[in-house]
C-alpha cells in the first residue's frame, strides 16, 4: 500500500516537474523579443573603457602604470613603445648636395633654385680676381725685410703668396623636406609587446587613437526613439526619393537646445512637407536617451530622413 | 579662404545661390533658417523608414463671432473633418479630447495642451455674420511641434454657401500638409437609380463630392448613361436613350437646357469634353462597328478620327489636348490605345490578361486608369500613360467606370455586389489602401468628378 502511494507520488511529481519545466522553455519570454534591429557587432566592453581606449591624446598625461602588452608570453617589456625603434633602416642625413643641374627646363615662372646661391660662393675665390691684400703679408717676412734692407726687397714670392684660399665650406643647408627622412613612420607598437596579462590600454597619443565614431551605436538608439513619432506624409505611389537632412543640437539631457535647422531648400511642396515632417517628428520625440559617454559626438549631428529602400 | 579653395567650392555655390534665390522669389523660404553654404556640417547620421501614417490633427468648432454662428461654426468644422478624414492622409481627433478650448482665434495656441493630445497640427477658425448678410470665414493652421503659423486666410460668402467654404478651407488644409493640390471644392454628376431591379428609373444627380446637396437633374422618364462634366463645370454631356437611338445630349447645370450633340444616323455614345471644353469626342456607330469623332462646339463640324472595322469607344483626352487614350477590340479583345488627339496610328497600351475598358486619363496626366475584365472578376486600376506600372486598385464582382479627382489622387467608381441589390459609389486612392463608400441616396453609378469649382 505505502510504496503504492509512493508510486503515484513519484509519478505526480515527475509529471509536474515535467510539464512545469516544458512550460519554462516553452513560455519563456518570446513576448519580449524585439524586432530585430540594424546593429554593428560589438564587443561587450564598458563606455568608460571604450572611450578610454579610442581617445587618443597627445597632450595626455601618462598615467598607464602597467607596460602595453599585446600578447601574453614571457615578458619582454619593452619599457617605452614610443621611440623604440628597432628596425630603423639606415636614414641619410648628408648635407644638402649641390643641385645637380636640371636637364629638364621648367617653365618660366620657376622660382630661382635656392641651391643656386649655394654655388655662387665656390665660383667667387678666383685666386686671379682676389688680390693679394698688403696687410697679409707675412709678419715675418716684414721683419726680415725691415732687418735687411739693403738688398732689394725681394718680391715676396712664396711667403707672401696669398695662402690658399680654404675653399668655403659648403653650408650645412637644412632642408625641411628632409626631416620627414629623419623620422621613422612606422608605428612604435608595430613589435607585439609581451607581458604577463592582455593590457591594450596604450599610451596616449598613439597613431591607434582616432576621432571616435559611434554614431552607429548612438544613430540607431536616436533612429528608433524619433521615428515613433515621425509620421511621413503621403507622396503617391511614385518614387519620389525624399530625404530631409536637419541639424539638431542637443543638451546633455537629450532635449533640444534651440531649433533643429533643415539644411536643404526643398525643391517640391512634397519635399517641404517631407522635411517638416522631420521636424515635427525631432521636436515631439525629446528628449532622447542616447549614452552620456558620447555626449560629444552626439551633442551637435544631422540626422538624415529617408524612406527605407 | 585661399583662392584655392574658392575655385574648389565655386560650383556648390552657385547651386546654393541659384537655389535660395530661386526659392526666395517664389516666397516659399519665408525666413526659414537655413544653414550657411559655407559651414562645416556636423556628422551626418542615417534615419531610414518612417511608414506613412495619417497626420493627427485638430479642428475644433470654429468660434462664433456673434452669437448666432455657433451652428455653423460647428458645421464647418464638422466637414472639414470629414474631408480630412476620408482622404485617408488625416486622423482627426475627437473634440472630447480636447483640452483647451479656443475662443481666441487670433492669439496663439497653447501648444502644450494639444501636443499632449497628440496633435500635430491644429485648425483654429471662426464664422462671423456681417452687417450686409454675409458671412466672414476665417481660419490659421497651426503647426503644434513647431509652434508656427502654416497658413491662414478668410474669405467672404453667402451664408448658404458654408459648405463650400468649408471645402476650400479643406482643399487649403490638405495642400499645405500633404504638398498636394486638394479635391474638396468639387461635385460629382452621376445616375441616381431607385426603384425594383425590373423597373429602375434612373436620373442624372448631382451632388457635392462628399455627397452632400445632391441635386436631381433629369426627371427619370428616359434612360440615361454616361454624364461628363465639362471643364468650365457649368454643363454635362451624356447619352440618352430618347424614343429613337441614344444620342449624346449636352446639359446646362444652371439654366436646365438641353440640347443633342449633332445630328447623326445611328447611334452616338460615349461623349466626353475636351480640356478646353470646346469640343466633345463620342464614338458614333457604323453598322456593327463605331469609330471615334470629334465635333467642335460652335462650328458643328465633325472630324473622324478613326476608321476601323472594330468598335472604338470610350475616348478620353490628355489634359494637355495632345493625345487621347480609347478602348478598342481592333486586335480581338477589347484593349486600350492611345492615340494623336488630331487622329493617326494608336499605340495598344494594355497587354495583361483579359479585357480592358473605360480608359480615363488623369489630370495630372501621369496615369490611366481603367476597369480590367478577366476571371469572372472587374477590376479598376491604373497603368502609366505608356502602358507601364499596372496596378490593380480594387476588384470584385462588379467594378466599373473610374474617374478622377481633380488632383487625379482619387479615383471614384461605382461598384455592384449583384444579387437583388443596386450599385454604390466609392472612391480609392491610387495607392489603393483608402477606399471610402460615398452615401448617396439611392443607388449610384457612373459617377463623374468635376474640376475644382474655385
Amino acid at each position: 500500500m505505502k510504496v503504492k502511494v509512493d508510486k503515484t507520488l513519484a509519478a505526480s511529481i515527475a509529471l509536474h516537474v515535467l510539464v512545469l519545466g516544458w512550460g519554462l522553455v516553452s513560455f519563456s519570454s518570446r513576448a519580449f523579443e524585439m524586432a530585430p534591429e540594424d546593429s554593428v557587432a560589438v564587443d561587450v566592453v564598458s563606455d568608460e573603457q571604450l572611450a578610454h581606449v579610442m581617445a587618443g591624446s597627445k597632450t595626455g598625461k601618462k598615467e598607464n602604470p602597467k607596460p602595453l602588452v599585446d600578447k601574453v608570453a614571457e615578458a619582454k617589456p619593452v619599457d617605452d613603445a614610443v621611440g623604440k625603434v628597432t628596425e630603423k633602416a639606415p636614414v641619410i642625413t648628408d648635407t644638402a648636395p649641390p643641385p645637380e643641374p636640371k636637364v629638364e627646363e621648367k617653365p618660366v615662372e620657376k622660382k630661382p633654385d635656392p641651391p643656386k646661391v649655394v654655388e655662387k660662393p665656390k665660383e667667387e675665390p678666383k685666386p686671379i680676381e682676389k688680390k693679394p691684400d698688403p696687410p697679409k703679408v707675412d709678419p715675418i717676412a716684414e721683419a726680415i725685410k725691415k732687418e735687411e734692407k739693403k738688398p732689394p726687397p725681394k718680391p715676396p714670392v712664396q711667403a707672401a703668396k696669398p695662402p690658399e684660399q680654404p675653399k668655403p665650406k659648403t653650408e650645412r643647408t637644412f632642408d625641411q623636406s628632409k626631416i620627414a627622412a629623419l623620422l621613422d613612420k612606422r608605428d612604435p607598437s608595430r613589435q607585439a609587446m609581451t607581458g604577463e596579462t592582455l593590457n591594450s590600454n596604450a599610451a596616449l597619443g598613439l597613431s591607434k587613437g582616432k576621432a571616435a565614431d559611434n554614431s552607429a551605436t548612438w544613430g540607431a538608439l536616436f533612429k528608433r526613439q524619433v521615428d515613433r513619432c515621425w509620421k511621413v506624409p503621403y507622396g503617391g505611389i511614385e518614387t519620389q526619393n525624399p530625404r530631409a537632412i536637419i541639424d539638431i543640437k542637443l543638451k546633455r539631457d537629450g532635449t533640444l537646445e534651440g531649433s533643429p535647422i533643415p539644411e536643404e531648400i526643398p525643391a517640391t511642396p512634397y519635399l517641404r512637407v517631407y522635411q517638416e515632417s522631420a521636424i515635427r517628428a525631432i521636436i515631439e520625440c525629446q528628449p532622447y536617451n542616447l549614452p552620456q559617454v558620447y555626449y560629444d559626438e552626439w551633442k551637435y549631428f544631422a540626422p538624415v530622413f529617408k524612406p527605407e529602400t | 579662404m585661399t583662392d584655392n579653395d574658392q575655385s574648389r567650392e565655386m560650383p556648390f555655390r552657385l547651386n546654393r545661390r541659384q537655389l535660395v534665390s530661386g526659392m526666395v522669389s517664389l516666397g516659399v523660404l519665408a525666413g526659414a533658417p537655413v544653414r550657411s553654404a559655407f559651414a562645416q556640417g556636423p556628422k551626418q547620421v542615417p534615419v531610414q523608414g518612417g511608414d506613412f501614417a495619417p497626420l493627427p490633427i485638430a479642428i475644433p468648432n470654429f468660434v462664433a463671432g456673434t452669437p448666432g454662428d455657433a451652428e455653423v461654426g460647428a458645421g464647418v468644422s464638422q466637414v472639414i473633418t470629414n474631408n480630412l478624414k476620408r482622404s485617408g492622409l488625416f486622423a482627426p481627433i475627437d473634440q472630447a479630447a480636447y483640452i483647451e478650448r479656443i475662443s481666441n482665434i487670433d492669439a496663439a495656441p497653447q501648444f502644450q495642451s494639444w501636443k499632449s493630445i497628440n496633435a500635430q497640427a491644429l485648425v483654429t477658425g471662426r464664422m462671423t455674420r456681417q452687417p450686409d448678410g454675409r458671412l466672414k470665414a476665417e481660419f490659421r493652421l497651426w503647426d503644434v511641434n513647431t509652434t508656427q503659423q502654416l497658413t491662414g486666410l478668410q474669405y467672404f460668402t453667402s451664408p448658404e454657401y458654408w459648405r463650400r467654404i468649408a471645402h476650400i478651407i479643406s482643399d487649403q488644409i490638405y495642400e499645405r500638409l500633404t504638398g498636394e493640390k486638394g479635391y474638396f471644392d468639387s461635385r460629382v454628376v452621376f445616375v441616381d437609380e431607385t426603384g425594383p431591379k425590373e423597373r429602375r428609373v434612373k436620373r442624372l444627380a448631382l451632388m457635392d463630392q462628399d455627397g452632400a446637396n445632391v441635386r436631381y437633374l433629369t426627371k427619370g422618364a428616359d434612360l440615361v448613361l454616361t454624364p461628363r462634366f465639362s471643364p468650365s463645370t457649368q454643363e454635362i454631356t451624356y447619352m440618352e436613350f430618347g424614343q429613337g437611338d441614344p444620342r449624346v445630349y449636352l446639359f446646362n447645370i444652371e439654366t436646365g437646357q438641353r440640347e443633342i450633340v449633332g445630328n447623326f444616323p445611328g447611334m452616338s455614345f460615349s461623349p466626353r469634353f475636351s480640356p478646353d471644353g470646346q469640343r466633345v469626342i463620342m464614338s458614333l456607330q457604323q453598322g456593327g462597328n463605331s469609330n471615334l469623332f470629334v465635333m467642335d462646339l460652335r462650328s458643328k463640324s465633325t472630324t473622324r478620327l478613326t476608321d476601323t472595322p472594330a468598335i472604338d469607344t470610350s475616348p478620353s483626352y490628355a489634359p494637355d489636348g495632345t493625345q487621347l487614350c480609347f478602348e478598342s477590340d481592333r486586335g480581338g479583345k477589347p484593349q486600350i490605345y492611345v492615340m494623336p488627339a488630331t487622329g493617326g496610328p494608336a499605340q495598344r497600351i494594355s497587354f495583361g490578361d483579359g479585357s480592358y475598358s473605360t480608359p480615363v486619363w488623369s489630370p495630372r496626366g501621369d496615369y490611366i486608369a481603367f476597369t480590367k475584365q478577366g476571371g469572372g472578376q472587374f477590376a479598376i486600376g491604373i497603368m502609366k500613360t505608356d502602358g507601364s506600372g499596372e496596378r490593380i486598385l480594387t476588384s470584385g464582382y462588379h467594378n466599373e467606370g473610374p474617374t478622377f479627382a481633380p488632383n487625379g489622387r482619387v479615383l471614384m467608381f461605382f461598384r455592384d455586389p449583384g444579387g437583388n441589390g443596386g450599385p454604390s459609389l466609392f472612391t480609392v486612392d491610387i495607392s489603393g489602401r483608402n477606399e471610402q463608400r460615398v452615401p448617396t441616396p439611392g443607388f449610384a453609378s457612373d459617377p463623374a468628378w468635376s474640376p475644382l469649382l474655385s
